[in-house]
């Protein structure tokens, strides 16, 4: 056994040309271990001796341990958060001393996402065909020197040009955007540097040009359900964003015979097929499922949440799960109140934020309120999936910068995808992103995308706690990628959350957390009080 | 003989985990080692004067690096050295994002004002040789050809480096760019405790197995998930001066580097590399650190981690 140093050690927090480079560093309590932080561990420098002799127990415990056992505990025991190494060690050390594997509830799950055209295909409206399994991987024209010389150059001018933005030179802004745009015509628009540049180009012009400061792209709700449906297909960002959180809301409605899922997005309904069919098929049979959905209000008298509904509530029918659906129509999720979810205290809730708690963030007051009442339904989990991405910062200049390297990663995963009307309808939404981002401000301005650091630090505040996501739901969410997509998609994972990102590089986000229980004194405004037990 | 407490932690976490990842059928738990390795982002914002992205070299093979530059706005020197760097993990673990060597190669950037291109080769078992090797050909000529790596004389610098796995791999690109007359000129191979081995158990294998975070029975796991299905370890890609390897007399090859540390059980056959290339009169330093371990230049918490840091850093900028 290698021996470690015994005497007391002076913490060696090295000087800062050293270790930490991690982009989302927050500042770290002094405590722990700079040189293992950097490494990507947190642990206490008062509990490395702890940990180090909880090693050694783990060694001995694996040499001990016949060689089936240890592969059985390597593909079957759930693992969380490995940046924790005391809590991972000792994970690892009681799994060791378990006998039993434990319940295999994840394999149900992953036969029915295996075929996923039977639970999203089939009792949709429009016939999109189902996606394609082996995405052959377009190889784009070989880019030419001259083309990639135009790229950079167009890069700079876009830096360039926001800079004048950012200073108030609008006219000179003004210029560079007619430079570049005759610039984009000696340069292939069709993939690459070129389709980016061209989004970026024309956000641009929107801010600069628009008459009255502000020119987002306008768009009915319809139009951008119609979109969203499309980037869902295109790409595998929203199958992850559903897939992940039904994994976790399926594992906290365990046990619990009423359960009430808030969609705070409700769209087509996409994530909720996969949901009722695992509900189905859960041992000891389903709950009483509840899906409160919210969305906004359909102008030309259609009720389309209730259409979603309905159509959810006939495939629940097939399975055997007893059903109902309330829609909550509301432009803004922050005109959303409590009440009007209709929170039974015996049931166990799940809140299901998929990319909607930014649009909350023009001003500290709505994302407090919401989380706030959010926390009041005391819900058993709530699942939120965001942008990894720092889009929200004050300065022009940088949450453009961050943007086009952002936009430039989501484009370049696209460019796999071969298929159409998907891709091209996929990359409209995608622009109309980039559009508010760039060419909005104030509370037109609603992508306003934080990363996950601070997002954890926004849902601590607020009284929730982490529910580390695992092993299994990485394992399964890996899988479900090379089944869908082009190479080059990435999961990660990232302290209990789960990052999907594309060659290397982290887009969108996933995690679970769930509310201390409320001591506060009751409030009678709200239905639910946070004393109720679940 | 001591190691540092909490390098002990980390190097100790690696091999209990690693133990889960092989098994003994020779198949690889990749998705547990993909959920276990702690990966860290590219950053286009510069930390401690660094900033680094991520690059598609080979979109056919999904080949990614990572490129590290300085970012300092003062006078660029006329040369700048690109050194085209080859993590560890003995071929089937890490990656250019792992959080260790996004760490190490920053250091890289600084110490040697060096521009560093992290390479994340395909991995074993599941790409076996000559995969790594030919991911680190493409990366070669893919550098050799950047314009705006080039320094003031418009030719690019370019040194190569890895440390286990990494060092294995330098070794064999440099031996192709020598080979190959392809006038791609490594400037010098820079080689941190490399991955060599053969099939004769030698005496620092069997002093040291299982003593120091490493055990032989794992070497060998290692070697049959890289090397070709029924070669042995007397293939020239573990053995480079066995009796399978052509000779390296009269081959225009680097000069090299070559770190030993004297805890680790590989160390008779990187001596034995290292002899090798004096017999076959190429240039060599080797260092050889009593008291270090495997890992030991992944924190910089010790004496060996310093002196090794200031010959690197030597031997790079005598180019320059």
């Amino acid at each position: 056994m290698v021996p470690y140093e015994t005497a007391a050690i002076p913490i060696a927090n090295p000087p800062a040309t050293s270790s930490s480079t991690t982009t989302t560093a927050i500042s770290k309590p002094p405590e722990i271990d700079g040189l293992l932080a950097g490494a990507g561990y947190k642990v206490r420098s008062s509990d490395l001796r702890h940990v180090a002799q909880r090693l050694e127990r783990l060694e001995t415990a694996m040499l001990n341990s016949p060689s089936q056992h240890l592969s059985l505990l390597a593909s079957d025991a759930v693992l969380y958060n490995p940046s924790d190494l005391s809590t991972w060690v000792d994970s690892l050390l009681s799994e060791l001393n378990q006998s039993q594997s434990l319940p295999s509830l994840p394999s149900d799950l992953s036969d029915l996402v295996s075929n996923p055209t039977a639970l999203d295909g089939s009792w949709m409206d429009q016939q999109l065909p189902p996606p394609t399994a082996a995405i052959h991987n377009q190889q784009p024209s070989q880019l030419t020197v001259v083309e990639e010389d135009s790229g950079i150059r167009l890069v700079h001018m876009l830096m360039t040009c926001a800079e004048y933005v950012q200073r108030g030179e609008l006219s000179l802004a003004g210029s560079l955007i007619q430079d570049m745009q005759s610039l984009l015509t000696r340069v292939n628009t069709g993939c690459g540097i070129g389709k980016v540049a061209g989004c970026f180009i024309d956000a641009l012009g929107r801010r600069v040009f628009a008459a009255g400061g502000g020119g987002g792209i306008p768009g009915s709700a319809y139009e951008t359900e119609i979109l969203y449906h499309h980037f869902y297909e295109a790409c595998p960002y929203l199958k992850f964003a559903h897939f992940t959180a039904n994994q976790a809301i399926l594992e906290a409605f365990d046990g619990h015979d009423c359960v009430h899922v808030v969609d705070f997005n409700l769209m087509h309904g996409l994530q909720w097929p996969a949901l009722i069919q695992a509900l189905a098929l859960r041992p000891g049979g389903p709950p009483t499922l509840r899906l409160t959905g919210i969305g906004p209000p359909s102008p030309d008298g259609r009720d389309s949440l209730r259409e979603i509904g309905l159509r959810l509530a006939e495939l629940a029918r097939s399975v055997n799960v007893r059903f109902a659906f309330r829609g909550v129509a509301a432009s803004r999720l922050e005109d959303v109140k409590p009440w009007m979810l209709q929170v039974n205290p015996k049931e166990a809730v799940a809140v299901n934020s998929i990319m909607q708690l930014h649009k909350l963030l023009a001003g500290p007051a709505p994302i407090e309120a919401v989380l706030g009442w959010i926390r009041s339904l005391n819900p058993k989990i709530v699942t939120v999936v965001e942008h990894e991405a720092d889009h929200n910062q004050p300065g022009f200049l940088d949450r453009f910068t961050e943007s086009l390297y952002y936009y430039s990663t989501m484009f370049d995963s696209l460019d796999a995808c071969a298929l159409q009307p998907e891709k091209a309808l996929a990359e409209v939404y995608i622009q109309r992103e980039i559009c508010n981002v760039v060419s909005c401000e104030g509370s037109a301005r609603l992508e306003r995308h934080e990363p996950l650091a601070r997002w954890r630090e926004r849902l601590g505040r607020a009284g929730f706690r982490p529910l580390h996501l695992g092993s299994n739901a990485f394992k399964q969410a890996s899988m479900l990628l090379t089944l869908f997509s082009a190479e080059g998609y990435c999961v990660e994972e990232n302290e209990g959350c789960l990052t999907l990102g594309w060659h290397s590089r982290p887009l969108i986000a996933a995690s679970a957390w769930h509310a201390l229980p409320e001591t506060a004194a009751v409030s009678p405004d709200v239905a639910v009080v946070g004393g109720a037990v679940m | 003989m001591v190691v540092p407490l909490n390098t002990w932690v980390l190097i100790s976490n690696f091999k209990l985990a690693y133990n889960l990842l092989r098994r003994p059928d020779g198949t690889f738990n990749r998705h547990l080692a993909e959920f276990l390795d702690r990966k860290v982002p590219a950053n286009a914002n510069p930390i401690d004067g660094v900033f680094s992205f991520d690059v598609i070299v080979d979109r056919a093979t999904n080949l990614l690096c990572r490129i590290y530059r300085p970012s300092d706005t003062d006078e660029p020197p006329n040369v700048v050295p690109v050194i085209v760097f080859f993590h560890g993990g003995s071929f089937a673990h890490s990656s250019a994002n792992s959080a260790i060597y996004d760490t190490l190669c920053r250091r890289l950037v600084g110490l040697c004002r060096a521009v560093v291109v992290s390479v994340n080769y395909r991995r074993a078992p599941e790409h076996r040789y000559p995969c790594a090797y030919d991911d680190g050909w493409t990366v070669l000529n893919w550098v050799k050809s950047r314009a705006w790596l080039e320094s003031t004389d418009s030719k690019v610098h370019i040194f190569l480096a890895g440390d286990s796995s990494g060092g294995n791999i330098a070794h064999h690109v440099a031996l192709k760019a020598a080979e190959s007359e392809s006038g791609i000129e490594v400037l010098g191979n820079i080689l941190l405790n490399p991955m060599f081995g053969g099939e004769l158990r030698t005496e620092s294998e069997k002093r040291l197995d299982g003593k120091y975070f490493v055990s032989v029975q794992d070497r060998d796991w290692y070697w049959r998930a890289f090397l070709p299905d029924g070669a042995d370890r007397d293939h020239p890609a573990c053995n480079p001066f066995g009796p399978k390897a052509a000779s390296l007399e009269g081959v225009k090859f680097p000069k090299s580097l070559v770190v030993v540390a004297g805890l680790d059980l590989v160390q008779d056959w990187q001596m034995a590399y290292v002899e090798g290339l004096k017999k076959a009169g190429q240039q060599v330093k080797d260092l050889y650190l009593e008291k270090a371990t495997i890992g030991f230049y992944l924190l910089p918490n010790n004496a060996h981690f310093h002196t090794v840091m200031d010959e690197i850093k030597k031997f790079v900028s005598s180019n320059c």
